[in-house]
């Protein structure tokens, strides 16, 4: 009997939403965003794969320039060595190397922070922040709009759309008096209720693995990263089961249907703009970031402090690298005051950078925390880690271009103390930085998706208890 | 009868809690975010103002030297801020806030606060703006999306019609009440707004951006009250009016900026950092018009013989050093017109597309003004890069005179000192005139202007064949 009123329910609900045109639409919308949100995370994507392959190709040229102009010296030995011999010319000025955060395979599904911070640095024997502070030429109102991306339809577009098929569940019902019906008729109420929930869920389910594969096949190519892409559908699947059992819970209250829109639309607002908007803006009052302006003078107070006392930091500087003052060292060359001045100006510096980052993972701290009060927040981190396009990974890449800037400057630094001139052989030894996945995403979704999906159940489990006692009149 | 229509829609939306909650947290979410800017102004505008003076500073007490040494030193040029600034920070998260002014190059400005900030931020910043842009068109939303459809539903539509009331006379009553509602709920935020920017220093001469500001934001409003009156005339019932009107604020407040974004990328990319730099740099190298920098200076220097009258460098009664300094900047500058121009250009390709896209959303028409009238818009950032860099070519043409004239033939060995220094005034940014906002805003207010035309002709239109009956 049971099983035969779900049935029944169910079958006539699935023909109602099949002949329902604002269900098709809503869903057709979804559809068509979802795609145009592919294909342009897409291109975005290709784009910056062909910027990353092209970025050393000029180093590469310049290299392979200077190491003829030496192994042709060298050949001949005829006169001086040539001014490109010298390590600290090439280090400071004419070579560079791009260091570069490759995109991930889901990278066309979110943009992320990857719209704000560099995906490259252009790495010299300079100090560090001669050029972490460079950043890629962008319009600042696009990055003030954002981008369309897979991950905004996800996030902000799906919840409107569930809770536009889902808002009037029961209550159109009960307006139009079929509650009263089907109580009288004696058939269990909750079973009516669920099969009706079923049939709208399983076009929705449709949805979601049509938006899925677009997702797949128009957005992402290359080698395809199941585990990633296993984790983004369940991803996307607990954020619409959210939504969509807080539609049920809300209708459980037995309110008219313009309320429930009402509700609905109050909270979607509060959870996906409201609570994120606070929350960022809560973050940086509570650690701001120290002020970049005040970094900038400072910076200029103490490379001003360091030119002044050229000979002492020259002295302060063996004194901090006693390995490098003893075999046969060149403290009197251009490019050793030059080491020696930047070493003063980074030690100046330096308390106030430690200060930028202490402050930054503070406030990533409090956001990682924080995030927990809005599903919307919650997912949107989900979907970034997964795309690869989230600030942390950003912060971790910074960490390995300043690893990596510290084996390139060694590099010159100890040619041009020692003061040996740069050999042909030595062009190849220069070198190269590769980034070094540490992924974690696993560990870093799953824990919020659990949460949200247990948050999930309690909401069912309340809103069966309340549509179990729903009031017929 | 108009006045009894309104008075009777105020009464009924003041009593109304579903509205007066909403309203509520509006109000308490728009005085949070006037409270934070105005904190937030005292903090940075104090510290722009203290880091220019002390930059300032260093450059007047930069000791004895030669001017090219100097010119290599060179200065920076903080962006001020004013008040407007925190009421809609617009692009300021993504724009830097200092650029250094030195010998041979345009440096772009550095220091994007966005970079220091988590994803978070680009859900939105609550300021008052944001509020205003999002927040309120709802709040008219659940004002007004009952106003007829729901009187049809409960009958009294029919009553009020057979006593004779006109629709457009009943139109205009609801839009009158709700724009009170509005207005009482509001306006003591207004009030307080006003004070803050009369008490915050430099905030007086704001006051008429200010007023401008009220009236957009409040034709803003009366867009989406209209459109909703007429979504709410012809509905077949109260949840399909609220489900179109909370759709289409979706929509014209979420989607369609970031559509835009994406488009004007498609449309006109912009080009990639290395790309720039690359360009810049072959011109730089090659020159301009494909005569190299080493012909024009040997072209210059027979020139300069010529006109002296003497046969050797050594001869010239100036230091030629300081001319080939002068040449290079000239051929630097043109170069930089060119690449900068080109990317200014793309910009305003693409600033164009979110123009065109305001047709299709009173939030964008609404924002791009705001930010206009608020100071933080990109003309607003070009500006202060163009004074900037006028700045700098001025500093520099000063070092190079000094050089040509006053170090004879000996150039390295010249010094110059304070007396130099201090012809160099320290930079000083010159806002655009209210005038000139106006101007600027005049194609974004003349969009929402036609929304308006087009949301009331639409309402008058929606109620001419008002339906009594829920068929």
């Amino acid at each position: 009997m049971a099983q035969r009123t779900f049935r029944i329910a169910f079958a006539l609900e699935w023909t109602l939403v099949l002949r329902n045109r604002a269900i098709w639409a809503v869903l057709i919308l979804l559809v068509a965003l979802a795609g145009l949100a592919a294909v342009n995370g897409h291109e975005r994507v290709a784009a910056m794969r062909m910027l990353v392959a092209g970025l050393n190709r000029d180093e590469v040229q310049t290299q392979t320039a200077l190491k003829g102009s030496v192994a042709r010296w060298e050949a001949s030995r005829q006169g001086e060595p040539p001014t490109v011999a010298n390590p600290g010319t090439v280090g400071f000025s004419l070579l560079s190397h791009y260091a570069a955060l490759p995109p991930m395979p889901l990278a066309a599904l979110a943009v992320g922070q990857s719209d704000v911070l560099p995906s490259y640095y252009r790495v010299t024997a300079n100090p560090t922040y001669t050029f972490l502070a460079a950043g890629e030429i962008s319009n600042p109102l696009n990055a003030l709009s954002g981008s369309f991306d897979f991950a905004f339809v996800i996030v902000f577009i799906l919840p409107i759309v569930i809770v536009a098929i889902t808002f009037d569940l029961v209550s159109r019902e009960k307006e139009m008096g079929v509650i009263g019906l089907v109580a009288a008729s004696g058939a269990s109420l909750t079973r009516v209720i669920l099969a009706k929930a079923a049939a709208r869920g399983v076009i929705l389910a449709a949805a979601l693995v049509l938006i899925t594969l677009e997702a797949l096949t128009l957005g992402v190519d290359g080698p395809p990263d199941v585990l990633a892409g296993l984790l983004w559908f369940v991803a996307v699947t607990v954020y619409a089961v959210f939504w969509f059992v807080l539609a049920l819970a809300v209708n459980s209250t037995n309110r008219p249907s313009v309320t429930n829109g009402v509700i609905l639309a109050n909270i979607w607002l509060v959870l996906v703009v409201v609570t994120p908007a606070f929350i960022g803006t809560a973050a940086n009052a509570l650690y701001p970031a120290p002020s970049r302006v005040a970094l900038t003078t400072e910076m200029r107070e103490a490379a001003e402090e360091a030119d002044k006392a050229a000979a002492s930091s020259r002295e302060a500087y063996f004194f901090d690298h006693p390995e490098l003052a003893g075999k046969g060292a060149n403290p009197d060359g251009f490019y050793v005051q030059v080491l020696a001045t930047n070493a003063a100006v980074e030690r100046a510096v330096s308390p106030l950078l430690t200060e930028f980052d202490d402050q930054a993972r503070k406030r990533e701290g409090i956001v990682a925390a924080l995030k927990f009060l809005s599903p919307a927040l919650l997912v949107d981190n989900a979907l970034t880690v997964l795309a690869g396009t989230d600030g942390v990974r950003f912060s971790g890449f910074v960490r390995q271009v300043v690893e990596f800037h510290r084996f390139w400057r060694q590099f010159f630094e100890t040619r041009i103390v020692d003061g040996t001139d740069m050999t042909a052989r030595s062009f190849d030894q220069i070198p190269t930085f590769q980034y070094q996945s540490n992924d974690n995403s696993l560990i870093a979704v799953s824990l919020p998706l659990a949460a949200l999906a247990l948050l999930a159940s309690i909401l069912l489990m309340v809103a069966m208890r309340r549509l179990a006692r729903y009031p017929v009149v | 009868m108009l006045v009894v229509i309104a008075r009777k829609e105020f009464l009924m939306l003041l009593r109304d809690g579903r509205v007066t909650w909403s309203a509520a947290i509006l109000a308490v979410m728009l005085l949070a975010a006037l409270v934070t800017a105005g904190v937030r102004y005292q903090a940075i505008a104090g510290e722009r103002v203290r880091a220019q003076a002390v930059v300032d500073q260093q450059w007047r007490e930069q000791g004895e030297k030669n001017p090219h040494a100097a010119a290599h030193y060179g200065l920076y040029a903080f962006k001020p801020v004013t008040p407007l600034s925190f009421f809609d920070t617009g692009i300021n998260n993504f724009t830097g806030v200092s650029i250094w002014l030195e010998a041979h190059k345009q440096n772009m400005a550095e220091g994007e606060p966005a970079r220091d900030s988590t994803a978070i931020s680009r859900f939105g910043e609550l300021t008052v703006a944001f509020t205003l842009q999002t927040l309120l068109p709802l709040l008219v939303i659940l004002l007004t999306f009952a106003a007829f459809v729901g009187e049809r539903e409960q009958g009294t539509l029919r009553q009020t019609l057979s006593m004779g009331v006109s629709p457009r006379t009943l139109l205009f009553g609801k839009a009158l009440g709700a724009a009170l509602a509005l207005t009482v709920f509001l306006g003591p935020v207004l009030i307080c707004g006003l004070i803050v920017l009369l008490i915050v220093p430099g905030g007086v001469h704001l006051i008429g951006h200010a007023l401008v500001l009220t009236v957009l934001y409040a034709v803003y409003a009366a867009v989406f009250l209209f459109l909703t009156l007429a979504v709410s005339a012809v509905a077949d019932s109260t949840r399909t009016a609220l489900v179109v009107m909370v759709g289409f604020w979706a929509v014209t407040n979420f989607v369609l900026p970031k559509v835009a974004a994406d488009f004007a990328v498609r449309l006109q990319p912009t080009p990639t950092l290395v790309a720039f730099q690359k360009a810049l740099a072959d011109d730089m190298a090659n020159g301009l018009n494909g005569v190299s920098p080493d012909t024009l200076i040997a072209q210059r220097r027979e020139q300069t013989l010529k006109l002296y009258k003497v046969e050797t460098l050594e001869k010239l009664p100036i230091n030629f050093q300081g001319v080939v300094f002068s040449l290079q900047e000239q051929m630097g500058n043109a170069v930089f017109d060119k690449h900068f121009g080109m990317l200014a250009n793309v910009m305003a390709a693409q600033t164009r597309v979110y123009e065109i896209f305001s047709l299709m959303s009173p939030r964008l028409a609404t924002s791009l003004a705001s930010m206009q009238l608020s100071g933080t818009s990109l003309n607003d950032h070009e500006d202060y890069v163009r004074q900037a860099e006028l700045f700098r070519r001025a500093m520099i043409d000063k070092m190079n005179q000094a050089i040509t004239f006053k170090s004879g033939p000996n150039q390295s060995e010249y010094r110059a000192g304070p007396a130099l220094w201090a012809q160099i005034g320290g930079f000083e940014y010159h806002p655009p005139s209210f005038g000139v906002v106006i101007a600027r805003i005049a194609s974004n207010l003349t969009v929402l202007l036609l929304w308006l035309v087009a949301a009331v002709t639409a309402a008058v239109l929606a109620v001419r064949q008002l339906r009594v009956m829920v068929s």
